[in-house]
């Protein structure tokens, strides 16, 4: 089975100056690979020991995945789920960041959206889901309002966290230079919240991932979580475990490639301006 | 674009303001005819920065009424600090008042160039010195035309001779268009350099305790002892409690 671990630059001999930090790196990586040894060497041992057909042994699980990672099905319902996904949180940031932004600047708006904010983060993701699924059915409108409601909440207090942190002088800045609103939102809002604005995305996307999988498991006829429910109506332990497997290894990467990498981006005033 | 003459000014009339248990302007009314520079000095705690406040439309006073030519006009603003956006460049941070004033925002180049920034045009504000990054802050206030300028002691954040260079600077660019300004300094040297008249304020609410009117012709030298004589003048007024 691959290990969900991202692959670091082995330190190499030849290199002197930055050795230090590349050594601390590889022993990082070196410490992430044997957690996952050990948990596929600790599974292996108990498969072994229960011999059951309930708990597949590694190399079986592992067989399902390259037969996912080379198939046609994985692909093709890893995309519904993915444009599901996005259109849910799409709809999720959105909510959340003007949600917030009003809560940061006004006391009443703050007041007014904070039962909803605190009913909205209780609320199990799961009740959503089910919901969800009575109202809107198999309609594309049934996961992305489950997503949206799911993530929202989480994002709107994240960013209502953020707006704490604009300074009051550039508001004022903007005042009395009479910047529009978008001149605001854009130049001064969205970059003083960009931390909290990635930090929300990085919380609502987690809890998207889990909110998509229950949608489709109960009310969708395709994407990752039907395909989870079918292996699992046939009992096939080994097919639920790589379909859990390739589906948490693909949000990783985006999460840690897409979303660290727009994160730089959105920072890079801050290099050009250290340089 | 209003001609010189008929740019309105600022008139503050029976202004009064208290914050939570102190009262900082009761009944306060002050001019400032079209053109003219008004210099306020006086110790901390007199209510300048509040009465630019109330200018510029930040605060709202409790009582009295404000005109100034920036109601219909454009208002500019130099600060203590620079107040940039640090996350575009000295450029887009003069383009963007530019803009926002409804002006070409192709008048931003020339605007840094007049205060000796061409070639940081494209810089991040966190790249510049804080001299450099106070030029910034000069340049978007009068690249915009204003019809009234304040000036909230823009350069005391600031080491003395680079002050100076950026006083100067002030005072050519003050003289190349006619508009209502406030200088709020605790400079006296700074004061009598730059304006046309100093008021000198003092008490809690703030009254006005004495003012001078400057009529040195532009430009003006730092060096000018008739100005240095004023300047003690107003040291001592200062001093005299």
């Amino acid at each position: 089975m691959s290990a969900p671990v991202v692959t670091q630059i082995p330190p190499h001999a030849d290199a002197q100056p930055e050795d230090a930090p590349r050594r601390r790196r590889g022993r990082g990586a070196a410490a992430a690979g044997a957690f996952v040894a050990i948990l596929l060497g600790g599974w292996q041992i108990m498969a072994g020991t229960l011999d059951s057909v309930l708990v597949p042994g590694v190399p079986e699980i592992g067989t399902y995945v390259v037969h996912l990672a080379t198939s046609t099905a994985f692909y093709s319902a890893l995309g519904v789920t993915l444009l599901r996904v996005t259109l849910g949180f799409a709809l999720a940031f959105v909510l959340g960041a003007a949600v917030g932004i009003a809560m940061g600047r006004s006391p009443l708006a703050r007041r007014f959206f904070e039962p909803g904010v605190l009913i909205g983060l209780t609320v199990p993701g799961l009740v959503w889901a089910l919901l969800c699924v009575i109202w809107f059915g198999v309609d594309l409108v049934n996961p992305v309002v489950a997503i949206a409601l799911s993530a929202a909440p989480a994002l709107s207090l994240s960013v209502y966290q953020g707006t704490r942190t604009i300074d009051a002088q550039l508001l004022e800045m903007a005042h009395v230079y009479r910047f529009p609103p978008g001149f605001r939102l854009r130049y001064l809002w969205l970059p003083s919240l960009a931390p909290a604005l990635f930090a929300g995305a990085r919380l609502g996307l987690s809890l998207a991932w889990k909110v998509i999988v229950l949608v489709e498991i109960f009310g969708m006829s395709s994407g990752v979580g039907y395909e989870i429910n079918n292996e699992f109506a046939a009992q096939n332990v080994a097919g639920v475990l790589a379909w859990t497997v390739m589906f948490a290894l693909v949000m990783a990467v985006l999460e840690y490639g897409l979303l660290q990498g727009a994160e730089n981006r959105a920072g890079r005033w801050r290099k050009v301006a250290r340089i | 674009m209003t001609a010189g003459n008929t740019v309105p000014g600022i008139v503050l009339d029976g202004v009064s303001k208290s914050f939570p248990g102190r009262t900082i302007l009761d009944d306060f009314s002050l001019s400032v005819a079209p053109g003219e520079l008004v210099a306020l000095v006086g110790a901390s705690g007199t209510g300048k920065t509040t009465l630019l406040n109330i200018v510029a439309g930040l605060e709202p006073p409790d009582r009295g009424s404000v005109r100034s030519g920036a109601d219909g006009g454009r208002l500019g603003v130099v600060f203590q600090q620079p107040r940039l956006l640090d996350w575009v460049s000295a450029r887009v941070n003069v383009e963007l008042a530019l803009k926002a004033a409804g002006l070409s925002p192709g008048d931003a180049l020339p605007a840094l160039a007049a205060v000796g920034l061409a070639g940081h045009a494209d810089e991040h504000p966190s790249r510049l010195s804080g001299g450099q990054r106070q030029r910034v802050a000069v340049a978007r206030a009068f690249a915009i035309e204003p019809e009234v300028v304040l000036l909230d002691e823009p350069f005391s954040a600031l080491d003395e001779l680079t002050a100076r260079r950026l006083r100067l600077l002030l005072q050519d660019l003050w003289s190349r268009r006619s508009r209502a300004g406030l200088l709020v300094t605790h400079s006296p040297g700074e004061a009598v350099f730059l304006s046309d008249r100093v008021v000198v304020l003092s008490g809690s609410p703030a009254r006005v305790a004495a003012e001078y009117r400057i009529d040195r012709p532009r430009p003006r030298s730092p060096e000018d002892p008739e100005l240095f004589d004023l300047q003690r003048r107003i040291v001592s007024d200062l001093t005299r409690d």
